[in-house]
């Protein structure tokens, strides 16, 4: 029987790779840095996903649970790789507590971290209660507490979202688009005005990427059914009058300042790369591309590749991306990890 | 102190006193000038929802401010002022008093409707500037136009007869814009039409300006007519937060 495939982080992409592998009878480990599987979705309380508005407690949590009861899935919980040998076909892991792992190839699914809204101080995170992320309304969501300032408790009747916080922003070294943040702000809003109808939402903006088929079913849905206001401005400050937080920028329409008073701010926090990546490239001997995300290959000859002969990756450890899009890519990085566990030393066509 | 580029600011957000006299000091004139603030403090949600609430008003929430409609306005070609596309962010927005600057120009739409099939998102402009008109209508900040006066006289006379006789609508329209009933347009127009006018069709004409022509059992229809724009009209000055407009 062939050495079991390594697969690292416990998210969806990991998720679907480990579980691609097991079901075509491929031995897989899989080592998650947390106590629990789920990745983002789980560990930061997301409520319901896009594009399928089912809760991720409920369908990432299914994948964990399939990914538990399946028996050639050994799932090594609050466990790291600290230090990766090797060649392809024949690489051993050795985890933080001490036990070692034989690997014929490795899939890296090690996701990203959330943008930390401090490092934009002049949009009020850490200054003001009201002022959160889209995590932490996605959390107010999911938890069933329902959306309320955390400063008092109240039901907000007039909140901002601002797009682009930790990303498409040069001043803070972020020159990427983190893709999500708009469909997902739409989504939020959406959510909010249903829970609370007498709430305005308006959501600040700079372009509006609810690229594909988000189009119609979160931007305009958000418009057209749900009466969410989108204003061209890329917001200056957040500042409080002692009442209410006030957001300031200018309007591009009207080419006139504003000084809105609002209950809620909400940040629409981007995909930073994972903190750990130049940890997790020394360890795996590969290569980051200039953001500080995984290089991957190329997608015409080397799918879910890395600069190293064996190493996969897949998910927004590669760059930001959605969760339905990691999960396919966790299953392309299966079969590219698969032909090389069995393969003789397979390699990848030019 | 003069004030720079003072051709950029609108005159009557500059401020001055003939005579003022602060603490002691004599600031009579530019020396006690301010600029009033161009800053947008707050938004206003209720205006879109009070246009929204009146024919063709429906889907003004659905603009997401492209352009189309003022690009493809006939009336934007001859007056740069006319700007559907700005309009409707006032209403969503909110910003009154800066709609109201427009409000002699609003209701000069031709209804040509190019914007309609140049809306990319059905807001349907033209419908929301019709709403728009009739909002600064009823809020009082125009006079009815003179299209709302003919539209009021027409369909009046069809709810009352279910008829119109033209010589009627034209005397009742002049009656309410305050015009002489004799024109030299109108009488010249007279004069020509009954030198080519066939005899049959005059004294049908005459009899209909005698004889008040009618559709027969209208009386049912009537009332149920009246009844429905009853309802509509008190339905439309309760969401705009007017009395219920007694005489209408």
């Amino acid at each position: 029987m062939s050495k079991p495939v390594l697969v690292v982080g416990g998210g969806p992409a990991g998720l679907s790779a480990a579980q691609s592998l097991a079901s075509v009878g491929q031995r897989v480990v899989l080592v998650e840095k947390e106590q629990d599987l789920g990745g983002a979705p789980i560990q930061s309380g997301y409520a319901k996903l896009v594009p399928s508005g089912l809760w991720a407690k409920d369908v990432i949590g299914g994948m964990v649970q399939r990914v538990m009861d399946n028996d050639l899935i050994d799932v090594r919980a609050g466990q790291t790789v600290e230090a990766f040998d090797g060649d392809a076909g024949q690489f051993t892991a050795k985890l933080g507590d001490g036990s070692a792992v034989e690997a014929a190839s490795a899939v890296l699914a090690t996701g990203f971290t959330h943008f930390d809204s401090v490092n934009k101080p002049e949009w009020g995170f850490g200054t003001y209660p009201d002022v959160v992320t889209t995590t932490q309304v996605e959390q107010m969501l999911s938890s069933g507490d329902g959306v309320k300032c955390p400063s008092n408790g109240r039901e907000p009747e007039r909140v901002a979202i601002l797009l682009c916080v930790g990303s498409r922003d040069r001043q803070i070294g972020r020159e990427w688009c983190s893709k999500i943040c708009c469909t997902v702000s739409a989504n939020i809003a959406m959510e909010i005005r249903e829970h609370l109808p007498k709430c305005h939402v308006y959501i600040y903006y700079m372009d509006i990427r609810t690229f594909g088929l988000y189009e119609d079913t979160y931007y305009w849905e958000s418009q057209e059914k749900w009466k969410v206001k989108y204003i061209k401005a890329r917001i200056a400050e957040v500042t409080s009058d002692g009442q209410r937080l006030i957001v300031k920028g200018e309007d591009t329409l009207v080419k006139r300042p504003i000084t809105i008073p609002f209950d809620m701010v909400v940040h629409a926090i981007g995909m930073d790369p994972n903190v750990d990546n130049i940890s997790i490239a020394s360890t795996f001997g590969i290569r980051l591309q200039k953001h500080g995300h995984i290089e991957k290959g190329s997608s015409y000859s080397d799918m879910c590749g890395t600069s190293r002969q064996g190493v996969f990756v897949a998910g927004a450890a590669t760059g930001p991306e959605t969760i339905d899009d990691s999960i396919a890519q966790g299953q392309a990085a299966a079969m590219a990890a698969l032909a090389a566990a069995q393969g003789p030393g397979l390699v990848a066509a030019e | 102190m003069p004030i720079h580029e003072k051709s950029l600011i609108r005159p009557e957000n500059l401020h001055s006193h003939e005579e003022l006299e602060i603490e002691g000091v004599d600031v009579s004139g530019h020396w006690s000038t301010f600029i009033e603030s161009r800053v947008i403090t707050d938004y206003n949600e209720q205006m879109e929802e009070e246009i929204a609430a009146l024919p063709g008003g429906e889907n003004i929430h659905r603009c997401w401010q492209c352009g189309s409609c003022t690009n493809s306005c006939t009336v934007h070609a001859v007056n740069p002022d006319f700007n559907p596309r700005y309009w409707i962010y006032l209403i969503r927005t909110g910003m009154e008093d800066e709609l109201l600057r427009d409000k002699d120009i609003i209701w000069r739409c031709v209804s040509c409707n190019k914007c309609t099939y140049a809306c990319p998102r059905d807001v349907v402009p033209e419908a929301v500037m019709k709403a728009t008109a009739h909002w600064l209508e009823l809020k009082g900040h125009t006079e009815p136009s003179p299209s709302m006066q003919f539209d009021e006289e027409f369909s009046s006379q069809v709810f009352e007869t279910g008829k119109i006789e033209e010589s009627r609508v034209i005397r009742g329209f002049f009656a309410r814009t305050g015009q002489p009933l004799m024109q030299e347009w109108l009488i010249e127009m007279g004069k020509r039409i009954a030198r080519k006018l066939p005899i049959k069709m005059g004294i049908a004409m005459g009899l209909g300006f005698l004889f008040r022509p009618r559709t027969s059992n209208w009386g049912g229809a009537k009332a149920a007519i009246n009844e429905y724009v009853k309802e509509q009209k008190a339905a439309q000055r309760k969401a705009l937060g007017l009395n219920s407009g007694a005489g209408d």
